[in-house]
């Protein structure tokens, strides 16, 4: 896999709002992430976290405000278009289609190739030769990702773990600048955590790129964010690392649902 | 020379069967070669169909229109009246008509999913028998039209013209049509293979899958869908020429409903989401009420037809047959004849040798799509668990 040549540019969340009838899931939120950076947000059950991301990735259209990736306005977007801008996403709930983790992984490189129904169904050389390019370029990416000894097996066979790791594989195939995780370790055991934050870690470090981090393992998140943004009932109520999050008193009322006021009684 | 050997192995199965199948008009009656000439051209309208509603999981109950466009389209073109064009070049417009009936449609196969395609697509089945009823000028009306036979460079697919005996037997229209209804499925064959194994394949079974994954992996979902829905209609269009030309006649009443009711039958016995279940089902649903036609004297509970007096004829019964086909297949075997076929192979290639990892056959199974629907079912229910 190569590098990026480039950084990849920043992510721009200004002022993004949603409303669903009348719930406000997104109030006026916004967060930059900052080139190469893991960035997490954070925040109880039900604070928007997943509908912030649903925006990023071009699946939610926001009432107001704007998501500029560069020069990029995303908003305006639909989610193929996204994609093709080079970001990528996992979801909570694991979302794999049927076939082997090769195809899902081929599905990753989808935008990425060309071949269209007529070169395919003619099997032109050209079509044949990106074939098999992809192909090898999918292996790589499951050998990154401790996949390579399941590459050819139907994903329905695989363990829990192992298809939460070829939902990030297949989003690393899509060689993406600013990669979405939803939540990455939701449902695993330690060893799983373990072996899934080392994952992170090592693509982020191999291949520059900027990582939107949700997760409810305070853990995790302590040790790969370099910033974190919290959301309590859609709004943004702290920036800061890690470090200082963890202090912010109106994280811990969120939290832990104690006021100041009661904490002093 | 290292590569000769396993290739040969790999197709063997394969050549074996086209070899069989060219031999075949030797040996057999026109009865049994119209058999299979319809079962062609239902094959080739089954793949395409399985391609939309197997692949896609796009429901289409409008296949007989597109059939009808492909039949229709390759007599008006060829015939009189009509442009009188050479038939081939005829045959040729007809599929690309068939596609283009297929994208005016479009708007909507892009943007209606699964069930509700097909309820939209119901309406073109009855405007088209219709217009196929009252565009007399065209179509002939209630008693259609007799097809032009197909002529390539000075060779016509019919009796005669020119007379050809070939190694002692006569070659008439079934043996010269079977000959090119071969080469037209080996076509489909190739050309959908290709489609389902390369990247269009994987955007849609994607799309069927999960709409959100394959749109946010880059998959423009209205584009896929309506292509989809074009190319299944070129397969449907081309089946329609080849029906027409083993027919002869054209007529209305052929392209109903029931038609497209039975090429769902088909790819659902066959397997969605793979060619060769489709062409498996095609050749079951097609092949079994001419059977039970030409054999009604000698089956219990069977009339002969013709025969009325409240019995059952053999075209009914032939429709009981394969309803309790679909209903024991969706009990007993989700995936269809394919699902079987590979589950079978897969149990007898296990018995010899119990080494070797699950899913790592030497071949990859064909047209992976619609495999593995049983334990996929087991293994998602696992998926919500904490």
């Amino acid at each position: 896999m190569t590098t990026p040549a480039t950084a990849p540019p920043a992510l721009d969340v200004r002022g993004v709002t949603v409303r669903f009838a009348g719930l406000l899931a997104l109030d006026d939120v916004s967060f930059t992430v900052a080139p190469g950076t893991v960035h997490a947000v954070i925040g109880p059950n039900g604070a928007g976290k997943s509908t912030c991301f649903n925006v990023l990735s071009g699946l939610y259209r926001p009432t107001a405000g704007s998501v500029r990736l560069g020069a990029a306005e995303l908003t305006r977007l639909a989610p193929h278009r996204i994609a093709a801008l080079g970001v990528a996403r996992t979801f909570q709930n694991i979302v794999t289609t049927q076939g082997t983790v090769a195809d899902n992984l081929m599905l990753g490189r989808h935008a990425l190739s060309h071949a269209g129904f007529a070169a395919s169904a003619l099997r032109l050389p050209r079509a044949v030769r990106e074939q098999r390019e992809h192909l090898a370029k999918a292996r790589e990416i499951a050998e990154l990702t401790g996949l390579g000894a399941h590459f050819d097996s139907p994903v329905a066979l695989l363990s829990y773990g192992d298809r939460k790791r070829v939902e990030l594989a297949r989003a690393l195939c899509l060689e993406p600048r600013v990669l979405l995780l939803d939540e990455p370790v939701a449902g695993m055991n330690a060893a799983e955590r373990i072996r899934m934050t080392e994952v992170v870690r090592e693509i982020r470090a191999e291949l520059g790129l900027s990582v939107v981090l949700v997760e409810h393992d305070m853990g995790l998140v302590m040790r790969l964010a370099d910033e974190v943004t919290v959301l309590d009932f859609g709004r943004a109520i702290a920036h800061g690392t890690p470090g200082e999050v963890r202090r912010d008193p109106e994280v811990l009322r969120a939290y832990l649902g104690t006021t100041t006021g009661e904490d002093a009684a | 020379m290292s590569d000769l050997r396993p290739l040969l192995l790999r197709r063997g199965p394969l050549l074996l069967t086209a070899l069989l199948l060219c031999a075949l008009p030797f040996y057999l009656d026109a009865f049994w070669l119209r058999i299979g000439l319809f079962s062609m051209a239902a094959a080739i309208g089954a793949v395409g169909l399985g391609l939309l509603s197997g692949t896609a999981g796009q429901l289409s109950l409008g296949h007989a229109f597109f059939l009808a466009v492909g039949a229709y389209g390759y007599v008006w073109l060829a015939g009189e009246p009509g442009p009188g064009l050479p038939p081939a070049v005829a045959a040729v417009l007809a599929v690309l008509l068939a596609g283009a009936a297929g994208g005016l449609f479009s708007p909507v196969a892009g943007r209606v999913k699964g069930i509700y395609l097909g309820v939209a697509t119901l309406a073109l089945v009855f405007l088209g028998h219709h217009v196929l009823l009252t565009a007399d000028s065209v179509t002939g009306g209630f008693n259609g039209r007799s097809v032009p036979p197909l002529e390539l460079g000075g060779f016509t697919f019919a009796e005669s013209d020119p007379e050809l005996t070939v190694l002692g037997v006569p070659f008439g229209a079934e043996e010269r049509l079977w000959y090119l209804g071969l080469v037209l499925f080996a076509v489909t064959w190739f050309t959908a293979r290709g489609l389902l194994r390369g990247r269009p394949g994987r955007a849609l079974v994607a799309l069927r899958d999960s709409e959100t994954a394959a749109s946010v992996m880059g998959v423009h979902v209205a584009r896929y869908r309506s292509t989809a829905f074009v190319v299944s209609s070129m397969y449907a269009g081309l089946a329609g020429v080849l029906l027409a030309l083993s027919f002869r006649r054209v007529v209305p009443d052929y392209f109903s409903l029931a038609l497209s009711v039975d090429y769902l039958a088909m790819i659902v016995i066959g397997g969605l989401g793979s060619v060769a279940g489709a062409t498996a089902g095609a050749v079951f649903v097609t092949a079994l009420p001419l059977l039970m036609t030409r054999y009604a004297d000698q089956l219990p509970l069977v009339a002969a037809p013709g025969s009325g007096g409240g019995s059952i004829g053999p075209t009914e019964a032939s429709r009981y047959l394969y309803g309790a086909a679909i209903v024991l297949i969706l009990l007993f075997a989700p995936d269809g004849l394919h699902g079987l076929a590979r589950r079978t192979r897969a149990r007898l290639r296990r018995r010899p040798s119990v080494t070797g990892p699950p899913g790592s056959g030497p071949s990859p199974a064909p047209g992976r799509a619609g495999s593995d629907a049983a334990s996929d079912t087991t293994a998602r229910a696992k998926e919500h668990t904490p």
